[in-house]
């Protein structure tokens, strides 16, 4: 059984979930450690800003009971994670962690690869982390089997979901909005400088979105060396203050951010600087509260002003029309859930399978070897290995049916466990190992089983 | 044969236009997929397939393409849509076949449905084909031009009223703006050869009726029109919005010579009304 431990963005706050996330160079540590866990078969560690989860194969190898054994490995998990929290035991945590076992555990990694539990809905890096966790999970040695199939499957749940909904579509932040509407009047932004009035924080995130790919960045301040510092991080250039209307002739993207509470660009400063600009396109992204350009700047030709409120309206369009698809994504979840929980029952009646075709094959080769040592030991070897052949083809023609039918009532999702006991009695069958993998998977077949790249 | 050839071209000429103009409007409105992208691919298929049918069917007809303003029509129409086809693999002007294409489709089946015109000898001239090819040439850019004016108006619209939804596959405004401006720049020497043959031709064959006075006073005013759009760009940064609106306003005039051509013709046509 797949089960799932751990915490989000909705159950933990940041100050409980950077306890608990594992960079790229403690992951190997607490893969490891968790892979060394006897309740465990599998284990994938998935650590992101918003969530640390623990996904588990419960071991199916103990001698526990089965509840037992899921209990003993999602306790597992919950001292792991413990320990690498710093914290003594799993109790300090225990608020804020949450389990999911069997079918919710699977329908979780698809949801969240899909993107649909992220706390922004449809975001499209999460995808790539999960990847990023499978692959080390897989370089760790921790994934294997049953557990690696349904990671592998919830990357084609994301893809389906990413190209048959339109939920990764819209802008949903107000950096990718500005970036966006940037695009609306320039195209690209390489042969365009990009100002920034302000060098606070917000100014220092707009310059990342939309000074990426700007032909010139520069940043004016009211204090000079305030600017100069942030030009350093940004490799921009730092501009004076009272160079201002100057630099408004040169740029055509201005974001403006100060903590100004009056107009720090004006209508009449604009209409000035269009004058020297011959008419070229301005645009300003005013991001400040209170606001720094005059509204009425907007009504002048090729000028165009968008400020924090006509921005969060567009955020706020673009999650809705998110959340319109979350419908779509949430069916071709349950399908694939519904397929992936058809192949796992179909792993149960695998050994009782794998039993009646090694009896089945045990008792004709024996019955041949026999012929071939007396009445038929004059047959050339050629004739021997056609009888050979012919025997194969015989146990897999007459066993075809029941196996068909033993994995048709596993997969239907009716307890095939009473007939595969009924097939165990009949042939007299004993009880072997761990199912090995199917060599008829419905999965297998699929050419998108591929890792996306 | 050649009939039936020339009605085979038309055929695939028309059939052409009208999937690129059905794809051109479901893609303004969103509604194209990645179907959209074969709208300008289908105006640069229409093309190769228009100059036959106009070379086909003047043979039919035994008419220069270039004379007598059904074929006119055609050829300006043609010219646009392979002026359009070049230039949109430089700029980002796919939108401009939103107008392009169904002006093409609209000229090539109005080149077929008014019949041919027998010019007078009097009116022949060894300036006609100067004349006739560097206006076709001009308003096929015009054309283009008018196109990114309204499309940069759209875009320019939704951008002042703060709107974020629909019409998302316009191009941005600036791009637009540059398209129009360069289309309009190299439209205006052909519209100016145009005049001055024309002024020279009507001299020569003594024209002065309504119509013809009319005409070259429209031709003269688009002229002006166009002239100085670029002129206030070049030295005031009229841009955007105002050259927009001078560009619509100074395709529609030479638009208006065309419709005077045309009515003429009609009512000229032998068969039709004196």
């Amino acid at each position: 059984m797949i089960v799932v431990v751990g915490l989000s963005y909705r159950t933990a706050p940041v100050e409980v979930r950077e306890r608990l996330a594992a960079g790229a160079d403690a992951l190997p540590v607490v893969l490891a450690r968790l892979a060394a866990r006897t309740e465990l078969a599998e284990v994938l560690f998935l650590s992101t800003c918003n969530r640390v989860e623990v996904f588990g194969l419960v071991h199916p190898a103990t001698s526990a009971r089965g509840d037992d054994r899921v209990e003993a490995a999602l306790r597992a998990i919950r001292e792991e994670l413990a320990r690498q929290a710093g914290a003594g035991s799993g109790d300090d945590l225990a608020a804020y962690l949450y389990d999911k076992r069997g079918d919710q555990a699977i329908e979780h990694v698809f949801r969240v690869a899909a993107s649909l539990d992220s706390m922004v809905l449809g975001e499209p890096q999460i995808l790539g982390q999960v990847k990023d966790a499978y692959e080390a999970a897989v370089a760790a040695g921790a994934l294997k089997g049953t557990l690696s199939r349904c990671v592998s499957r919830a990357f084609t749940v994301a893809k389906r979901v990413r190209t048959e909904t339109a939920i990764g579509t819209g802008t949903v932040s107000i950096s990718s909005v500005a970036v966006d509407l940037a695009g609306r009047i320039f195209g690209g932004l390489s042969d365009h400088a990009v100002l920034l009035l302000g060098a606070g924080e917000m100014a220092e995130a707009a310059a990342r979105s939309l000074g990426e790919g700007a032909s010139a960045l520069r940043i004016c301040n009211r204090s000079f060396d305030r600017a100069a510092a942030l030009a350093r991080d940004l490799h921009a250039a730092a501009v004076p203050w009272d160079g201002l209307e100057a630099e408004l002739v040169q740029a055509d993207v201005v974001v403006a951010s100060t903590a100004s509470n009056a107009y720090v660009v004006t209508r009449d400063m604009v209409r000035r600087a269009m004058k020297q600009r011959k008419g070229r396109t301005l645009f300003f992204v005013d991001i400040a509260v209170p606001r720094n350009v005059e509204p009425s700047v907007h009504t002048i030709d090729n000028v165009y002003v968008f400020n924090v409120d006509d921005l969060e309206q567009e955020v706020a369009r673009g999650m809705k029309a998110r959340q319109s698809e979350v419908g779509a994504a949430e069916k071709i979840v349950a399908e694939e859930l519904a397929r992936f929980l058809a192949w796992t029952r179909g792993l149960e009646v695998q050994p009782t399978v794998v039993a009646m075709r090694a009896k089945a094959r045990a008792v004709l080769f024996s019955e041949l070897e026999r012929s071939l040592a007396g009445r038929l030991k004059h047959l050339a070897d050629g004739d021997r290995a056609a009888l050979e052949q012919m025997l194969e083809s015989a146990v897999g023609k007459l066993l075809h049916t029941p196996t068909t039918r033993l994995k048709e009532r596993a997969a239907d999702g009716e307890d095939a466990r009473e007939l595969a006991a009924a097939v165990r009695f009949l042939f007299d069958l004993q009880e072997l190992g761990g199912p090995p993998r199917s060599e008829e998977d419905p999965l297998e077949s699929e050419s998108d089983e591929r890792l996306p790249n | 044969m050649t009939l039936e050839l020339a009605n085979l071209l038309f055929g695939a000429t028309a059939a052409v236009y009208f999937a690129a103009s059905v794809l051109f409007v479901a893609d303004l409105l969103g509604r194209a997929g990645t179907l959209a992208r074969w709208a300008p691919r289908l105006v640069a298929i229409g093309v190769p397939l228009h100059a036959a049918h106009i070379a086909v069917w003047s043979v039919v007809l035994h008419v220069c393409p270039v004379e007598g303003i059904h074929f006119a029509l055609s050829v300006a129409a043609m010219l646009a849509c392979l002026t359009y086809a070049v230039a949109r693999l430089r700029y980002r002007v796919d939108v401009v076949g939103a107008f392009v294409a169904p002006q093409a489709l609209a000229f090539l089946l109005a080149s077929r449905f008014v019949g041919p015109v027998d010019y007078e000898p009097r009116l022949r001239s060894a300036l006609l084909p100067f004349h006739v090819i560097s206006n076709l040439i001009g308003i096929a850019l015009f054309t283009l031009a008018f196109a990114a004016a309204v499309a940069y108006l759209l875009q320019e619209r939704r951008l002042k009223h703060k709107q974020f939804a629909g019409f998302e596959h316009l191009p941005p405004v600036d791009a637009l703006d540059r398209a129009e401006h360069r289309f309009l720049v190299a439209g205006f020497p052909l519209l100016t050869i145009g005049i001055l043959t024309g002024t020279i031709w009507s001299r020569e064959i003594e024209a002065g009726g309504t119509a013809a006075i009319a005409r070259a006073a429209l031709s003269y005013a688009s002229w002006a029109l166009i002239g100085g759009v670029l002129l206030l760009r070049a030295a005031a940064g009229w841009r955007g919005r105002r050259a927009a609106f001078g560009t619509i306003l100074g395709f529609g005039l030479t638009l208006l010579v065309l419709v005077i051509y045309l009515v003429r013709s009609l009512l000229t046509a032998p068969g039709g009304p004196a």
